[in-house]
């Protein structure tokens, strides 16, 4: 069985992106706008791995890393390139960050790193 | 020479009664009232100033000296000039209507430095007016410039006249320096920012070449200083497709990507693997959204490493309207805490110029000099940050 993955951004155009990336490779569970729903899919489907958006209306990602389960395996994917967030992410608990735009094999390899395939 | 928002405006307010001089001269030569749309005090490098001044073609120009010294250039579309004087002789030759844009440039310009002159309470010379041929003169040896730019418009619409002064820089510093309390923070930290600016338009260029395969580059970046009402003339009418948001941290403040729909359409159509029906309420709408969202962080992410602060914005507003009614209310909402606006106005283009996008930063101004008077000059360069340095 491939290693199941959660998205987590308020951009449907970058939810459909992801979901392109990750479909030959992992099996996407669910999906969600918020921190709020992030938390509510991760505990009916307690994937493998969570992407996560920073910058969401409602609850941003680095709050709901931070309410999560701390086992939860999460990479931040995110536009925020600052030095502080990346810092505040390790710091809540993310296992990987990655910038966009990106292209696919820095995706996968970003993931490679936290959840072998 | 140091500079804050007093100083600033001062100079600012100089510049603004040398055009209304011009725009009274303009009027009662045309008998068409005239008004000064917007002056701004820009703060450019010589590489965006020739960029920016690379078309202007037509215009009339004169050096001044005094307390002040530099040169001051009128610029205007060539035909509406001509139609103006014509129907001030209309059995003039070309050479009599030639003659009389000459004379009417001359005129503006003068009234121009007289208001100078008048403001500063002293007496400034001139050199007789020569019509601007070829190039735009940027005064040698300084690696910034200051632009004065008014835009002068007639009631009714029909014309449009910009007024550039860039003064030399010595007696500008000694006004400045003046007229600046001791908390004024040194014009290389106002220049660092702006070099920040620039990069982080690059990077946001680089963002949607990174995403579209659409290659940009930067076309003008600059750093202007405008009464926070102007602020939508500033922007202009046209109508754009875009997003705003507001950012916060150290500045704080608003910011407007805004493409031209042909821009925004053939943007979407690249990220898209579908055509979409064109009314902005679907997955195009998304697309830009998120666009916004990538280029608002290769934007504003500069600013945070070189400050070394971290700076959140919301999540990115979808626009679509005339791009004085896209920035009126965040104008109006800066309005209530402050009087003037640095308006941070980046240009990216493609080489052929069918994709173009406009980014608008409106920072608080008090937190950005705040931030300026603590920056490092020697963290200026740290503009990036390494996730790899960091997980």
């Amino acid at each position: 069985m491939p290693p199941s993955v959660l998205i987590v951004d308020d951009s449907e155009f970058m939810r459909s992106l992801l979901r392109e990336i990750l479909a030959d490779d992992y099996e996407i569970v669910a999906e969600g706008e918020n921190g709020v729903e992030a938390l509510e899919l991760y505990r009916e489907h307690e994937p493998d791995l969570v992407m996560m958006d920073i910058v969401m209306p409602i609850r941003d990602g680095i709050e709901a890393i931070t309410d999560s389960d701390p086992d939860a395996r999460v990479i931040m994917c995110t536009s925020v390139g600052q030095e502080e967030k990346m810092k505040m992410a390790v710091k809540a608990g993310a296992n990987g960050y990655i910038t966009k735009p990106f292209q696919k094999p820095s995706v996968l390899e970003a993931i490679e790193d936290v959840v072998p395939a | 020479m140091r500079v804050d928002i007093d100083s600033l405006d001062l100079v600012r307010r100089l510049a603004h009664d040398g055009a209304e001089q011009a725009a009274e001269s303009l009027s009662t030569m045309t008998g068409v009232e005239t008004r000064v749309e917007t002056t701004s005090v820009t703060l450019l490098s010589r590489a965006s100033a020739r960029e920016r001044f690379a078309t202007a073609t037509a215009g009339v120009e004169l050096e001044f000296e005094g307390q002040l010294s530099g040169r001051t250039t009128l610029v205007f579309d060539a035909e509406q000039a001509r139609e103006l004087v014509a129907e001030q002789a209309p059995d003039g030759s070309d050479a009599v209507i030639e003659s009389g844009v000459e004379e009417l440039g001359s005129i503006m310009l003068s009234g121009t430095v007289d208001g100078w002159a008048d403001s500063l309470g002293t007496a400034l010379d001139m050199a007789p007016p020569t019509s601007l041929d070829g190039e735009f003169p940027i005064p040698a040896g300084t690696e910034y410039v200051f632009v004065f730019d008014s835009k002068l418009q007639g009631v009714d619409g029909g014309f449009e006249f910009a007024i550039y002064v860039v003064p030399d820089w010595e007696p500008l510093t000694e006004v400045f320096d003046r007229e600046s309390d001791p908390g004024a923070i040194p014009i290389e930290k106002l220049a660092v920012f702006n070099d920040m600016t620039r990069e982080g338009a690059a990077h946001a260029a680089d963002d949607i070449t990174s995403m579209t395969g659409i290659e940009t580059s930067v076309e003008i970046s600059q750093c202007s200083f405008v009464p926070v009402e102007e602020v939508p003339t500033h922007v202009g009418t046209a109508e754009y497709v875009g997003v705003v948001l507001e950012y916060h941290g150290r500045p704080s403040g608003y910011l407007a990507i805004l493409f031209g729909e042909p821009s925004a359409r053939r943007i979407a159509d690249a990220l898209l693997p579908v055509e979409t029906d064109g009314d902005w309420d679907g997955m195009d709408r998304s697309a830009i959204e998120e666009l916004g969202n990538i280029m608002t962080s290769g934007f504003i992410d500069g600013w945070a490493n070189v400050l070394g602060t971290s700076i959140d914005h919301s999540p990115p507003e979808f626009v679509h309207d005339m791009g004085s009614a896209i920035v009126s209310p965040v104008a109006a909402r800066l309005g209530t805490r402050q009087e003037h606006a640095f308006v941070i106005d980046s240009t990216v283009r493609t080489d052929d110029g069918e994709v173009g996008c406009s980014l608008y930063a409106l920072p608080n101004e008090r937190e950005l000099m705040a931030a300026l008077d603590d920056l490092l000059v020697e963290r200026a360069s740290r503009t990036g940050a390494d996730p790899e340095s960091v997980f």
